[in-house]
């Protein structure tokens, strides 16, 4: 689920609708309450193995422990493998998340609110052979919104870009949990927390998706290419990848862009919900200056010329204490001076990273309440200015003993820039279910 | 240039890693007999279906009787002093008091007995699954020193000189004299019927949202999700009958015990040990193969740290749990209450009067 928020187009509604969006809300979340016992649905993995969400989710969709591991095994339960049912053998491994809700959206001039369907996700997952599995994610094109739409942009402004945001197969223990594959669009390990596993649904990790001048590549976004990676029982685990670095689409030039990640576990647990864990990451790749002369293959691809280097680089930690989950990311970025079209007589540097902490509250998780904290400095002669973002949300989970894939969100975030003061004020109810 | 041929390259590493890891010995555990309540990955728990029964064992009256005569009488063993229920007791849950069992002449055992009730669901026998069947199991501890004592050949002697069962054998079998397989094949007929049932939680299950109470439902929530209990503990039985390390290792002065391994002799096997069924499980504390932990918030306290001791080889779903007090309560309300049986013919079966046995 990709964050688009800064592409949405608002509606102005008068202030008098407030609160009868904010009573219809409540009307349905008193509903949700009264018929939560009557869930029944759950997503492809859960489903299968008849789990509870939380059997790999501190609360969906940030994994645990466990449900790390069983990433980390190829969607196959760990010490288990040979013994799970294959797509052949059970239901058509579909799920389907989806995320309406309703936003108040404010700057210093204006203010604006709309109900919004905020995205939906369309996934396919599961193992086709003993060691052999697969992820599919589709996002729909969400238009905004319908064919009597009277706004500013009609049509040329969707919530969410179609896209196969995710097509990947796993080839698991190669050679045990040392070395295994993923080929294909996927999120790549580089990405110490994972921006699409995020709580937050309007501002989640703003050093992912800082676009520089004239570079491309976005941190945060799934990638085309192939990773290798493995775990040790010592606790090392290490990911090394080859990508076109064009964000999902075809190469823009004849450079494969490289990328490594190193972690190191201590006690037991991955870091996410037990144990601590510590990391570095760092990505080097090339992107092109000059398309002149440039042809464009049957397949998309593009040989751009005159490729200068780019790299970011990062460290993180992710610690935890009883139900509390303490992330902290920094990184730095530097872009070769032919690619900065701000200065071109230096290199453009940047840095940021943000610290979060989730706390799981109520029996089985039921509510999550977490603070988080951006922050990105780009060279003071970028006029988009150093950025702070301030963030707290809430959810909370309806569900029974089968599944609790249905969460109330509840998210506020401020946005400022040191660039003319400029600020932005984000509230989100939203519903956010999985099925 | 040289890029594509790297780029080839790499390709063929993974084609020859991908086709020599096809060829490589199997790493796992050797794959699992396939039983009718049993298939390959987790399934919801549910009330439990009816028991599996072998075609070459039908159940019939008269046999279940002979089998619980078998069951209860202690002169199979070498002294005369040890039944089947001795450790197996009805009393205790169809375990006994532990933390180990004490065989004949209060030789201790390095592990407690499994319990019998729902072991007619397993695919495989013992801690270790060293046994396929009931069958092959009920012949085990007559002969094992530390248990019954006996030899096969002295067990069968002693039955064909007592006159009520040697009639009682050809009624059901219909030939004498009375051999190992007749005497393995009644004992598990009579296990067979010592299943666990209606619930609490079989009712729920079924749509009676009023059979746990609220602190139960939750502990049933936590049990299929934050627990992880289902992880190991699925499907109608409570159990995936496969084999984990948790870290419960020995203490001194017990003897080091490698568990599965010593049926496989795969590495991967040291010190699993068979996932025990959750139904009934407050009748027979203590628990973990060799009775390490004493009640049942031991036990969650056992697992919310993330297993014992460490072990090079700890299954990897052993992670620590990161449950509340208020968590572990709700699950320990739901494994006290919840998954107690309200069949009373199997709780409270009594032991056989010594002159009702054959004679």
């Amino acid at each position: 689920m990709k964050n688009q928020y800064h592409r949405m187009n608002f509606q102005s509604k008068g202030e008098g609708i407030m609160k009868k969006v904010l009573l219809s809300l409540l009307l349905v979340s008193i509903i949700f309450l009264l018929f939560a016992d009557r869930g029944n649905a759950i997503p492809a993995f859960a489903r299968k193995h008849s789990f509870n969400c939380n059997m790999c989710h501190t609360a969906y969709p940030k994994l645990n422990d466990f449900g790390q591991r069983f990433r980390d095994n190829g969607y196959q339960i760990p010490g288990q493998v040979g013994g799970e049912k294959s797509i052949f053998a059970t239901s058509p491994p579909i799920a389907i998340r989806a995320l309406p809700g309703y936003d108040i959206y404010k700057t210093e001039c204006c203010k604006m609110n709309s109900f919004h369907i905020f995205g939906v996700d369309i996934l396919a997952a599961g193992v086709f052979h003993e060691n052999l599995s697969f992820l599919f994610i589709y996002t729909p094109r969400i238009d905004e919104p319908a064919a009597d739409y009277t706004g500013p942009q009609d049509g040329l402004n969707p919530r969410q870009l179609a896209s196969v945001e995710s097509a990947n197969v796993v080839f698991s223990n190669v050679i045990d949990n040392k070395l295994n594959f993923r080929v294909g669009r996927f999120e790549p390990s580089y990405l110490p927390f994972s921006a699409k596993r995020s709580y937050y649904l309007f501002s989640p990790y703003e050093i992912y998706d800082f676009a520089t001048p004239m570079n491309t590549f976005i941190v945060g976004d799934n990638q085309l290419g192939i990773e290798a990676a493995g775990h040790f029982k010592s606790g090392f685990k290490y990911a090394v990848g080859f990508m076109n670095g064009n964000n999902g689409n075809p190469d823009n030039n004849n450079n494969k862009d490289i990328y490594f990640r190193l972690l190191k576990t201590f006690g037991r647990g991955d870091g996410q919900s037990a144990g601590q864990r510590i990391g570095i990451f760092g990505i080097y790749g090339m992107q092109p200056t000059s398309f002149y002369g440039s042809i464009v293959s049957p397949f998309g691809e593009t040989d751009g010329f005159i490729n200068k280097q780019f790299y970011r680089i990062g460290l993180d930690a992710s610690i935890n204490w009883s139900t509390l989950n303490f992330q902290f990311l920094y990184m730095i970025g530097k872009d070769d001076k032919a690619l900065n079209t701000l200065r071109p007589t230096e290199d453009y540097e940047y840095s940021g990273g943000f610290a979060q902490i989730d706390w799981a509250v109520m029996k089985n998780n039921r509510l999550v309440l977490s603070l988080l904290y951006n922050w990105v400095f780009p060279p003071d002669y970028d006029e988009q200015g150093k950025l702070k973002t301030y963030s707290v949300l809430g959810r909370y989970y309806l569900g029974n003993w089968e599944a609790v894939n249905v969460a109330l969100h509840l998210e506020y975030t401020y946005k400022g820039r040191t660039i003319c003061r400029f600020r932005e004020d984000i509230i989100g109810m939203v519903i956010d279910f999985a099925f | 240039m040289r890029r594509e041929l790297l780029s080839i390259m790499l390709l063929l590493c993974i084609i020859v890693f991908v086709v020599s890891a096809e060829e490589k010995p199997p790493r796992k555990a050797p794959p699992l007999p396939d039983v009718a309540v049993h298939s390959l990955g987790p399934q919801k728990l549910a009330p439990l279906p009816p028991v599996p029964v072998p075609p070459d064992n039908p159940q019939t009256p008269m046999k279940i009787l002979l089998g619980k005569q078998l069951y209860f009488d202690t002169r199979l063993s070498a002294d005369n002093n040890e039944s089947c229920a001795s450790c197996h007791d009805p009393a205790m849950g169809w375990s006994d008091k532990g933390p180990t069992s004490v065989g004949i002449k209060s030789q201790v055992g390095p592990r407690r007995a499994p319990p019998v009730s729902n072991s007619a669901y397993m695919p495989l026998q013992f801690w270790d699954g060293r046994a396929d069947t009931l069958e092959e199991q009920a012949k085990g501890p007559i002969i094992n020193p530390k248990e019954m004592g006996n030899t096969h050949e002295k067990m069968l002697e002693t039955l064909n000189s007592i006159p009520g069962y040697v009639e009682e054998f050809e009624t059901v079998f219909g030939k004498i004299p009375i051999d190992l397989d007749q005497v393995a094949k009644a004992i598990a007929a009579y296990e067979r019927t010592i299943v666990t049932t209606d619930s609490p939680f079989d009712r729920y299950a079924k749509g009676d949202k009023t059979a746990l109470t609220p602190l139960e439902a939750q502990g049933l929530e936590i049990f299929n999700g934050k627990g992880h209990c289902t992880a190991c503990h699925w499907g109608p039985n409570f159990t995936d009958g496969r084999f984990h390390n948790l870290g419960a290792k020995n203490k001194e002065p017990m003897e080091d015990d490698l568990g599965r391994y010593a049926v496989t002799k795969n590495d991967k096997d040291k010190r699993a040990f068979k996932t025990p069924t959750v139904r009934d499980v407050a009748s027979r504390p203590p628990y973990l193969h060799n009775g390490s932990e004493q009640t049942l918030w031991d036990l969650v306290e056992f697992y919310n740290r993330g297993g014992g001791d460490d072990d090079s080889n700890m299954d990897p779903l052993m992670v620590p749990l990161g449950l509340t007090k208020g968590e572990m309560e709700a699950l320990v309300a739901f494994m006290k209450v919840a998954v107690t049986s309200n069949n009373p013919e199997v709780a409270n079966e009594k032991p056989i009067p010594p002159d009702e046995f054959p004679k």
